[in-house]
């Protein structure tokens, strides 16, 4: 969306095993939390759309009927036909795929990517720390819409680039959270005590500081995963999405747009709603994720 | 503090020549060949070469960097490649429709927002917050298509109270234009009052919570007086960094807005560039909202240091 | 002997073979009146003059022309109010103002709102003069001299001359910069050096070899080709839209759109209108918004797609012209899996083109044959069977032809309608076993440099390509489907059709344009490098009070006689 947010504060981990216990106890606690539950409700029916899509839907989501075309809902089709006579509510069923496919793999590449340069940057800190801190605000004063739509503009309207892209410039964002995560956590005794039984710095990041940063990390990969679906479903909106004829929710929206001033509003409204409803349940389940950790 | 500014002012600018060669170099990277985009697939390939080096495209990258640069510097922007007008204009009108789509918003959102934030703090834990605080986060992670469509639906074509297109006809009055620009206002304002709120919330609940305000309260104030005088102040605090923070957002990432409602501000400017592999435009478009940008942070910062004296005497960063 | 046929007679003594011909065709109920007067004011015989030959000689009254041009510009002319302010939506130009370059719709227009051609060509394909007061050619139609009006003046109010003409004409076609929409209509037809101006009212232009239709060749169907003043670089045309027309630019701001105030030095009738106020769309969605909001009072273009609020609404005024727009679907004759014509003949029966024309297009469009002879053209030959859907037929082609279930590529670009009959094209296909997976851009990297090895337009196995209106096919025949033609995407190489297109060129007369008409209609038929499926017709959109609106198929309007009624 919008924020590019300020990494947020240290977060005190105890020791291991204390560790496990409030793991489980922070478990408990996100299935008391009411939004967290409907958060997971809503994610778990558009997983099962994405997975079993093809055999819930009740019709076939590419089968054109052209003189059929933009019907409003009846009983043949419950969400009305979209501009070639297919059917919406199976589109609206099987567009959960596409999107559940790609908001995921590109926020985990940019968790991915925004960790380790975060732990590198953090922990070496000199002056390739400064650099890269510099070179990460200067990509970050741009509004992410700006760049991905660039990068696809440049290399290609194709699920690769859109993946690849947001990965990017989410991982930057995430660099930051981990960073400074990475800058409490090394002034630590544990540290201090691995340093001096002279373990290598590569060890020292992964094995000793990165367990005790999860916490921000998990936290971060939710948030940032609603800003993927919101950014990828954007794009697409915008007329950069692949292939048209692959149900799409942002696709969709985007073809059927034009029509809302001849009063066609189911071909916009139910993938409008489906997007909005699989974003706001992904931000309440990161909420209440980031509540868990908070207390 | 002057040190203090002068070292965000040094890495601000640091930030911004990054930020000219990442531009620079990644706008090369478009695909299409800039004089073959002008003048159309059919065009003879002679043709082609001839405003090629014209344009100078054909000259080293590090030569053509070095001269967009010192223009830049110089105030030059170079021409568009598509419209034959000099960027600088282009650039000039649409960063103005950007600033007052903005500036309705901010207008809009600020009071309500903060006003929201302070409730759900006063009213904290009740239904009241969590109406404010989830009703807002919800509204605020919809992408703008969707909003938009949904308010353009309502009260452009079924209620028929609004205008559907952010165009004013030219030469309409102040109060026109701002009729024109509510619609994609609203979007705006939904987007940002969740996240304004919330902050707000979050720093009139510390100052709530703080020790000056219990020594007020102790001192038998009245409770107005002590949010009036304690703790708004300090709860505004993180709202100004926050509302910085969205200025360059706003001025550069409004695209679907601006294509929904057919507003000529910089994100349909900075598309349509790339699209057209319109190099200078493009280029110079990027640059400024990413100016904008760092403007707004420095501000923010800025302004947060000079309200808060705890930052004011300690060392920067 | 009778006194008409005695006038007849003379009349004929002193007109050309090509007229003579004309009027011989008409005589012998070749051609009905209608097609008389048109074919006879492209070459350039005056009105007067035709409507004698027509009364005088007999000959079959209108019998339902193959076209039913629909609507067009609206009913009574009378009750029009003058002055007025009429809005116009119009689609964002993509490229300065510059004649040279323009190449889009809103460029189009905007050349049109103040600029004047020699003709205008109106959506009957006939010819209404305008810089040019009239033409005619010479003997064998090699070439044609234009009369140019008098006092007529640029709205700088500079006297307009032949030499504006000739050096409009040479800045048109100069290989060095020119315009690459006017080379293709007059490559191989005018060279340049050949124009000449003998007189301030005269403009001689001597061709390459002889062409019948020239005259529309550098009509406003061309249109780049305003008149400008000889001495004004086509550069700087964007600054004050120099032009001799009804309108003169008041101002224009690039990205926002344009006003035009009547000109009163204008040469003929004074424009009804005081202003036209042009305001540019990114996209049609808001352009239609707009319309039903009241915002704007004439859509210059809008699509059935994204204009189905307007075709539903009874109040609006729809104007539909026929014309001879249309797509390619091409299929490499050179590559598996299409090199043999009964896989192509087996895609073409998939397809259900009632439908698409139904469907797709609201009735708003002709069935084409796969052949770019469209119906509205006099020279089509309306006999030749019109293919049809027909699944059983293509799944036998393909189980003789071995090749039962493939996979194929289909490359395209996402504008108009393309995307969409593209969905319905990997449909079809899929009923008969064939895999379609599609690939679709945007038009800069469908179309690359243009040239074969640079152009996925060129270079694909099977793609989709749009042809905007040509008021005559040559174009079309010479460029796509002879071996040597630069827009040959299905690499058709067929001597038998070279020699057929060469015979339609070069043929003068409607008779023989359709003799070799037919035979490249069935032979394109048997052979199918692309599919055509249909031409569809340009539709406009005015308010129920505007009265007299006119759009062009090429996107320039004429609002000069257009007004609002009470």
């Amino acid at each position: 969306m919008t924020v590019i947010e300020e990494p947020g504060a240290p977060i005190l981990i105890p020791t291991r095993d204390e560790a496990k216990i409030a793991r489980r106890e922070r478990l408990r606690l996100l299935f008391r939390s009411p939004t967290f539950v409907i958060g997971l409700v809503i994610l778990g029916f558009w997983v099962v759309c994405a997975i079993f899509g093809t055999q819930i839907a009740p019709q076939n989501p590419q089968a054109d009927d052209i003189l059929n075309k933009l019907a409003p809902p009846s009983g043949d089709h419950l969400f009305g036909t979209d501009r070639l006579g297919r059917d919406v509510l199976s589109r609206v069923i099987v567009g959960a795929r596409e999107i559940l496919i790609m908001a995921p793999l590109a926020t985990l590449l940019g968790t991915i990517l925004g960790t380790a340069i975060g732990l590198a940057t953090g922990y070496y800190r000199g002056f390739a720390d400064e650099a890269s801190m510099r070179l990460v605000d200067a990509l970050l004063s741009v509004p992410v819409i700006i760049t991905a739509l660039l990068a696809i503009v440049a290399l290609g309207p194709t699920r690769i680039t859109i993946i690849l892209v947001i990965a990017l410039v989410f991982g930057m964002i995430i660099t930051k959270t981990v960073r400074a995560a990475v800058l409490s956590e090394r002034e630590l005794d544990y540290v201090q005590a691995a340093r001096l039984r002279n373990e290598r710095g590569p060890y020292i990041m992964v094995a000793e500081i990165l367990p005790n940063v999860t916490g921000p990390i998990i936290v971060e990969f939710t948030v940032r995963l609603g800003y993927a679906i919101f950014t990828i479903a954007t794009l697409a909106f915008l007329g950069f999405g692949a292939d048209p004829s692959i149900p799409d929710w942002g696709t969709d929206i985007s073809e059927h747009y034009p029509f809302i001033s001849a009063g066609v509003w189911w071909a916009v409204l139910f993938a409008s709603l489906a997007i909005a409803s699989l974003i706001v349940a992904i931000n309440l389940i990161a909420d209440a994720i980031a509540q868990t950790f908070e207390r | 503090m002057g040190r203090f500014l002068l070292k965000r002012l040094g890495l601000a600018a640091i930030t911004l020549f990054l930020l000219s060669v990442l531009v620079f170099f990644g706008a090369q990277v478009l695909p299409g060949n800039v004089a073959r985009r002008i003048l159309g697939p059919f065009a003879d390939q002679a043709a082609v070469d001839a405003l090629n080096e014209e344009l100078g495209t054909d000259q080293p990258l590090l030569t053509q960097y070095w001269d967009w640069i010192s223009g830049l510097l110089t105030g030059d922007l170079g021409e568009s490649l598509a419209l034959g007008v000099p960027v600088g204009e282009l650039i000039g009108d649409a960063l103005v429709n950007s600033f007052k789509l903005a500036a309705l918003a901010f207008v809009l959102v600020v009071p309500l927002a903060i006003l929201g934030g302070v409730v759900a703090a006063l009213r904290r834990d009740r239904l009241t917050d969590r109406v404010i605080t989830i009703g807002g986060l919800s509204l605020a992670v919809l992408p703008e298509f969707v909003t938009g469509i949904v308010l353009i639906l309502v009260f452009g074509l079924w209620l028929e109270i609004l205008p559907v297109s952010a165009n004013a006809p030219p030469g309409s009055g102040f109060f026109t234009q701002i009729k024109y620009l509510l619609l994609p206002a609203f979007v705006l304002v939904i987007l940002l009052f969740g996240y304004i709120a919330r902050i707000t919330r979050a720093g009139t609940i510390e100052a709530l919570d703080a020790d000056y305000t219990r020594t007020a309260v102790l001192k038998g104030l009245p409770r107005r007086t002590v949010i009036q005088r304690h703790v708004l102040r300090n709860s505004l605090l993180p709202t100004i960094a926050v509302v910085a923070t969205q200025t360059g957002y706003l001025i550069g990432g409004l695209v679907v807005v601006e294509t929904l409602f057919n507003y000529p501000g910089m994100g349909r400017l900075i598309v349509t560039a790339s699209r057209q592999k319109d190099l200078p435009l493009l280029e110079a478009g990027v640059l400024v909202v990413g100016i904008v940008f760092l403007v707004a942070m420095l501000l923010a910062d800025l302004m947060y240091s000079l309200l808060n004296p705890r930052i004011r005497y300690s060392r920067a960063e | 002997m009778d006194e008409t046929q005695h006038r007849v007679d003379e009349v004929r003594r002193e007109r050309s073979k090509l007229e003579n011909h004309l009027i011989d065709e008409y005589v012998l109920g070749k051609i009905t009146r209608r097609e008389l007067v048109r074919r006879g004011t492209v070459v350039g015989m005056s009105l007067p003059l035709l409507s004698f030959i027509a009364a005088a000689c007999g000959g079959d009254d209108d019998d339902g022309a193959a076209t039913g041009t629909g609507g067009t510009e609206t009913t009574a002319t009378g009750d029009v109010q003058p002055g007025g302010t009429i809005r116009v939506a119009l689609i964002q130009p993509t490229t300065e103002p510059n004649p040279l370059l323009v190449q889009d719709e809103g460029g189009a227009g905007m050349l049109g709102a103040t600029g004047e051609y020699l003709s205008f060509s109106d959506e009957n394909l006939e010819l209404q003069p305008r810089i040019a007061e009239s033409w005619e050619p010479n003997e064998d139609g090699s070439a044609w001299t234009f009369t140019i009006r008098q006092g007529v003046t640029f709205h700088n109010g500079a006297t307009l001359t032949a030499n504006d003409v000739v050096e409009t004409f040479e800045k048109l076609i100069n290989p060095d910069g020119g315009s690459v929409n006017a080379q293709s209509a007059l490559g191989g037809v005018l060279s340049p050096g050949n124009t000449e101006a003998p007189d301030d009212a005269t403009v001689v232009f001597n061709l390459d070899a002889p062409n019948g239709n020239f005259p529309t060749l550098v009509s406003s169907a061309n249109y780049n080709a305003i008149i400008i003043p000889a001495d004004l670089d086509p550069a700087d045309w964007g600054q004050t839209f120099e032009g001799t027309g009804p309108f003169k630019l008041q101002n224009f701001s690039p990205q926002v759109g344009a006003t035009f105030v009547r000109n009163d030095a204008y040469w003929g009738e004074p424009a009804n209108p005081e202003t036209i106020d042009v305001k540019f769309y990114a996209e049609e969605g808001p352009m239609v918004v707009a319309f039903q909001g009241d915002e704007v009072d004439f859509v210059e273009h809008f699509s059935v797609a994204g204009g189905r609020a307007l075709l539903e609404d009874p109040n609006t005024q729809v104007i539909a012209i026929s014309t001879a727009t249309h797509r390619q679907l091409h299929m490499r004759t050179d590559k598996e899996p299409f090199t043999d014509a009964r896989v192509r003949q087996a895609i073409a029966l998939s397809i259900d083109r009632a439908a698409l024309v139904d469907g797709l297009w609201e009735g708003r469009a002709e069935i084409g044959n796969d052949s770019p002879f469209a119906p509205l053209y006099p020279s089509t030959d309306t006999t030749v069977a019109q293919r049809e859907q027909d699944l059983d037929q293509a799944r036998q082609l393909l189980a003789d032809a071995g090749m039962e279930g493939f996979e194929v590529q289909l490359d395209t670009w996402d504008g108009f309608e393309i995307p969409d009959l593209a969905q319905l094209v990997k449909n079809y296909a899929q009923e008969i076993g064939v895999t379609v997976s599609l690939k679709i851009t945007d038009a800069a990297t469908y179309y690359g440099d243009g040239v074969f090895g640079k152009s996925t337009w060129l270079d694909s196995v099977m793609g989709i390509t749009d042809y905007g209106h040509r008021p005559v096919p040559n174009v079309y025949l010479s460029s796509v489907y002879t071996s040597e033609g630069t827009w040959n995407a299905a690499h058709f190489k067929n001597p038998q059709a070279d020699q057929l297109i060469a015979q339609y060129v070069a043929a003068l007369d409607v008779d023989s344009q359709k003799a070799a008409a037919k035979q490249i209609q069935e032979l394109l038929l048997e052979e199918t490098p692309v599919i055509l499926p249909y031409f569809y017709n340009f539709l406009s959109a005015a308010k129920p009070n505007l009265q007299n609106a006119i759009s062009a198929a090429t996107g320039q309007f004429d609002l000069s006689r257009a007004g609002f009624t009470a």
